[in-house]
């Protein structure tokens, strides 16, 4: 009888675990989905929402606003966090929640430049900011939440579950922009079709929503205010108070900024570099990083689960240094590959049309360049250039250097390489789950319960928000400031990893001089 | 153990001291040399948000570790 009993009561547990991991993970998943649409779409926000006239100041306000969005994402913890150490977990993460689903449903709906001119940058610009601040505040309340509920010894792996939804997040984003632009076409998408995945949030904000309004407050916390020990001032008691305020500056410098630019290196750098470094296809070079992501998620659960039998420590300090050791090697493999410099033309293969077509006052040329080369890579440009008819008009223009043509590469690599490719961000993948997998456990132990959600949210948000978030900025201008002239292609392709070398590097060392490969079963408090 | 944790305490706060002077010189030199919204941007960016963030903490840190508050 006792027997059964105990079964039962086991059971129940498991059941309850479940239901805690799920319902935090499914509501953060969805927080992520929210955030990475709109990075993902960044070329076409830009076109959509910024002055058309200069697409390079367009696609840079873009990744400001993305910046932004990560920059703002700290504020969003300290806001949400003292909040969360206040009036508890559960109701900080639905409200986080909602300004996420709603920011992102309304981005769905903004008219572009065209209709409403300044207006709409100004309206996506704030949304974006929304975005950030309920990012910041959503994260170490999950972690914090389902930490809080496990036991012990099982820490690493039940908090290892919230780690899996920023991929799992990008790789639905991803999925849902190729099913979208895959159904509608190329030109609906473009146009309209782009709105379909902000807008499908709602739907899915709602259900999470339901979930989360379900469940009870963490016991640990419950029983802080039950007992009335609270904090009443969380910031205060984080950031002033010395004993406290170290453990932040360690889990930042020591973990969280290099497992932050490994993070987006891993993800968002590698995703840029296929499609800007190499030209390879919108499509393919999506399905490389999604499938990628998808192989490598379990491993976060994995790495996870083992911090709870070695420690933390160094299995996050093992993806830092090897990842800073093999991120050029990689990329260099990635390169020779993807890119057609060094590869060899098939020159009885290669076609050229030209098409030449009056468009109101001005000539449109088309240039459309196929080439196939020896290991089966196919390469297309479409080169656009538009000039007045009237030659003294045309003269004018190129003399003020403003005849640029318009042009497009695309490079379809064939199955062998494609496979190679996947291979090598999966490799990146795994450094991500290395770095990824323990840390909300390793967060959520340095902290007391009572400034637990404000202390760990905001050295997480620092690392990954500006560190991580400002990689594909940072790395962008390094790869720029390496062309002799505005005209040339850069003469160091692989010279942005260099950001994300050196604070991966410094990171590694400061984590393994200083932070202590504490017993796994420790009880937080 | 607690020597070097100490000594490597001066590296981290003469780092976030020299980051100051070195970033600050580099955006002057570029934005001067092409005073573009692109260039003013990124160095905002850097200089408002990243430069704050990586001086203050290295700093902080480095005069913690010097004082010996990470030996345990």
């Amino acid at each position: 009888m006792a027997h059964n009993a105990s079964a039962v009561s086991q059971n129940e547990e498991v059941t309850s675990t479940r239901r805690v991991i799920a319902a935090s993970s499914v509501g953060t998943l969805i927080e992520w989905y929210d955030f990475y649409i709109f990075g993902s779409l960044a070329k076409i926000i830009s076109e959509q929402f910024f002055p058309k006239d200069n697409p390079t100041a367009a696609l840079l306000a873009t990744l400001a606003t993305f910046a932004a969005g990560f920059v703002v994402r700290p504020f969003g913890a300290l806001f949400f966090g003292r909040l969360g150490d206040i009036i508890g977990r559960k109701y900080t993460f639905l409200v986080t929640l909602i300004i996420m689903g709603g920011s992102t449903f309304v981005i769905g709906l903004v008219p572009g430049y065209a209709q409403i001119g300044f207006v709409a940058p100004a309206v996506v610009f704030v949304l974006r900011l929304l975005q950030g601040l309920a990012l910041g505040g959503e994260y170490g309340g999950a972690a914090t939440y389902v930490a809080e509920h496990s036991p012990a010894d099982k820490r690493g792996f039940w908090t290892s579950w919230i780690q899996t939804t920023a991929t799992f997040g990008l790789f639905i984003s991803l999925g849902v922009i190729l099913i979208v632009r895959q159904s509608l076409g190329l030109e609906k998408f473009n146009d309209w079709g782009w709105r379909v995945p902000f807008l499908l949030s709602v739907f899915l904000v709602a259900i999470s929503v339901y979930i989360r309004m379900k469940m009870s407050e963490s016991p640990l916390f419950a029983k802080l205010k039950k007992e009335g020990k609270t904090s009443a001032n969380p910031l205060a008691e984080s950031f002033q108070k010395k004993d406290n305020l170290k453990m932040v500056l360690i889990a930042l410098l020591g973990a969280t900024a290099g497992q932050g630019v490994v993070w987006y290196t891993g993800q968002f750098y590698a995703l840029s570099f296929l499609q800007n470094a190499c030209n390879i296809e919108f499509v393919q070079s999506n399905i490389i990083i999604s499938v990628a992501l998808i192989v490598g998620t379990p491993f976060f659960i994995l790495f996870g689960s083992l911090s709870d039998k070695i420690g933390r420590k160094w299995i996050m300090m093992a993806g830092m240094i090897i990842a800073v050791v093999a991120y050029r090697p990689i990329y260099t493999m990635m390169y020779d590959m993807g890119s057609v410099k060094k590869k060899i033309e098939v020159k009885d293969k290669t076609v050229v049309e030209h098409k030449a077509e009056l468009k109101g006052a001005d000539s449109l040329k088309t240039t459309i360049t196929k080439k196939t080369f020896e290991d089966g890579t196919t390469y297309k440009e479409v080169k656009k250039e538009k000039f007045p008819v009237d030659p003294v008009k045309k003269a004018e223009l190129a003399a003020a250097k403003k005849l640029k043509p318009d042009v497009k590469k695309e490079t379809t690599l064939p199955q062998d390489i494609f496979y190679k490719m996947i291979g090598l961000v999966f490799i990146q993948v795994i450094f991500v789950t290395m770095v990824y997998g323990p840390i909300a456990a390793f967060l959520v132990e340095l902290f007391p319960t009572r400034i637990r959600y404000t202390s760990m949210s905001l050295p997480y948000h620092i690392g990954n928000g500006v560190f991580g978030g400002l990689v594909p900025l940072i790395s962008t201008r390094l790869v720029e400031a390496t062309r002799l002239t505005p005209d040339t292609p850069p003469t160091d392709p692989l010279a942005g990893l260099w950001y994300p070398i050196v604070i991966a590097a410094v990171c590694f060392v400061i984590g393994s001089l200083y932070i202590t490969n504490k017993p796994t079963d420790v009880d937080v408090e | 153990m607690s020597v070097i944790k100490k000594l490597f305490g001066i590296v981290w706060a003469a780092m976030g001291l020299g980051i100051i002077p070195l970033v600050v010189m580099r955006a002057m030199q570029e934005i001067g040399a092409k005073p573009t919204e692109e260039n003013w941007i990124f160095w905002s960016i850097v200089i408002v948000v990243l430069m704050p963030i990586i001086s203050f903490s290295l700093i902080t840190f480095g005069v913690f570790a010097l004082k010996g508050e990470y030996d345990s």
